[in-house]
């Protein structure tokens, strides 16, 4: 595949979308007509922020996951858990349907967005054997189911402030909260700052059926 | 000079043709011609599935109607409790914000925030924002000043879009519910009510709501 079978983009009419408004815009103009902003064509150290700000997010999981995310006093026996123990206690409690809300929405939810956009952002440097259409839907998913995991923290707000009868029922929360709200801060930033047209700039490769 | 002069109209002329006859996918920016669409449809990108547009239905009065509902219901929503707990006779209740202020309490006022942020603030502050924007476009558009906070507000609509969360928040009230329902017995109250309610009215709004439509009417 040549460059001639390329699909036109904007970029090549010297034409773009302003990144706040989605006016479409010449290039030359330099900031949109209708809210002032500043227009390029893309935004090419995005990849590096998306990156730093991914990493960021990867190493903060580790603290997330190994650490205790509540303490648990109850008739002055006192019980951390972590995550992945918490929700392994929910099964043993039979709340089967809950665990499998929180495992989704507390482990397999930011690992996925950790490992997705990393599978993005390195498409974006290097040719892989995956179709683009793949990994833009993928990223769509991200963006959607991102947000999700914040259940866990609004359910440990509520248990705190409803649970709190000192040594016979108490319910805190521990360093993991903090490492964890991060972590879903930092991977949203990643994906909200990524300029996802630098995907498409790559050549047709021969696993893209267009 | 005269080169120039005679140069300049006809580009022009030629780009504002393209202009309104082709739309960029802003995800992979390629050009796609647009055409009209039958009501309830949107547009996909060909190649990369990202949505394009719809056509635009966006009912001022509507909007403004789910407006006024949605912070009527706002302030019992946060004033009462979403979740009382009876426990050896004693009666524990939290509202949202208490939720956020007993987690900031323990020091983790990062998650504290967090909570306060996409439960509280955001959802009230994504209501009055298209509850001005609704008003300034029904009244007031024409007026510099208004324009320019209607231009602000719009800017600043998709991250306040994003922060709002309520949606999960109801999902954690039910998840608490049958967490602690093992132990004690929960109640649910009149700010539960109101929560599910406000949280009914902030999905027909934001499905109501159309940014790019919002964005054009400052071009008539
Ligand atoms: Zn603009
Ligand atoms: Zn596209």
């Amino acid at each position: 595949m040549s460059k001639l079978s390329r699909p036109p983009q904007g970029e090549t009419l010297g034409l773009t979308n302003c990144p706040t408004c989605k006016y479409l815009c010449h290039l030359e103009q330099g900031n949109c007509p209708r809210c002032g902003q500043a227009v390029q064509s893309r935004d090419r150290t995005s990849v590096q922020k998306s990156w730093a700000l991914l990493i960021t997010a990867a190493i903060l999981l580790f603290p997330a996951n190994l650490y205790p995310i509540t303490i648990m006093t109850s008739q002055g026996q006192v019980r951390q858990d972590t995550i992945f123990s918490g929700i392994n206690h929910l099964v043993h409690l039979d709340l089967l349907p809950i665990a499998i809300i929180l495992f989704t929405a507390s482990i397999l939810v930011p690992m996925l967005k950790i490992f997705g956009l990393a599978l993005y952002l390195t498409a974006i440097s290097y040719r892989l054997p995956i179709s683009k259409k793949t990994l833009m839907a993928g990223f769509h998913i991200i963006e959607w189911i991102g947000r999700w995991s914040m259940l866990d923290l609004f359910v440990i707000s509520i248990t705190a402030a409803l649970i709190n009868m000192g040594q016979i029922w108490d319910a805190k929360p521990a360093p993991a909260a903090t490492a964890f709200a991060l972590v879903i801060l930092l991977t949203q930033l990643a994906a909200k700052v990524l300029d996802t047209r630098l995907l498409w700039d790559r050549l047709e490769s021969k696993d893209d059926t267009n | 000079m005269t080169l120039d002069d005679r140069k300049r109209p006809r580009t022009d002329m030629k780009t504002e043709v393209l202009d309104k006859s082709i739309v960029l996918c802003r995800a992979c920016d390629l050009v796609v011609r647009k055409r009209a669409l039958p009501t309830g449809v949107r547009a996909l990108c060909p190649r990369c599935h990202t949505n394009l547009y719809d056509t635009p239905y966006c009912s001022v009065n509507g909007m403004l109607a789910l407006c006024i509902t949605a912070l009527v219901l706002y302030f019992p929503a946060n004033f009462f409790p979403v979740l009382e707990m009876h426990f050896l006779g004693s009666i524990r209740t939290t509202t949202i914000a208490g939720g956020a202020m007993a987690v900031a309490s323990q020091g983790y006022w990062v998650v504290g925030i967090a909570v306060l942020v996409a439960a509280v603030i955001a959802p009230g502050l994504l209501i009055v924002s298209i509850l001005t924007q609704v008003l300034i476009v029904k009244y007031r558009l024409r007026v510099p000043f208004f324009r320019n906070i209607y231009k602000k507000l719009l800017k600043q609509h998709s991250l306040l879009a994003q922060l709002s969360m309520l949606e999960i928040y109801m999902i954690s009230i039910f998840v608490s519910v049958f967490q602690l329902s093992d132990y004690t017995d929960l109640y649910f109250g009149i700010g539960t009510f109101c929560f599910t309610m406000l949280f009914i009215m902030v999905i027909f709004m934001q499905r109501e709501y159309d940014i790019e439509h919002m964005w054009s009417v400052l071009d008539e």
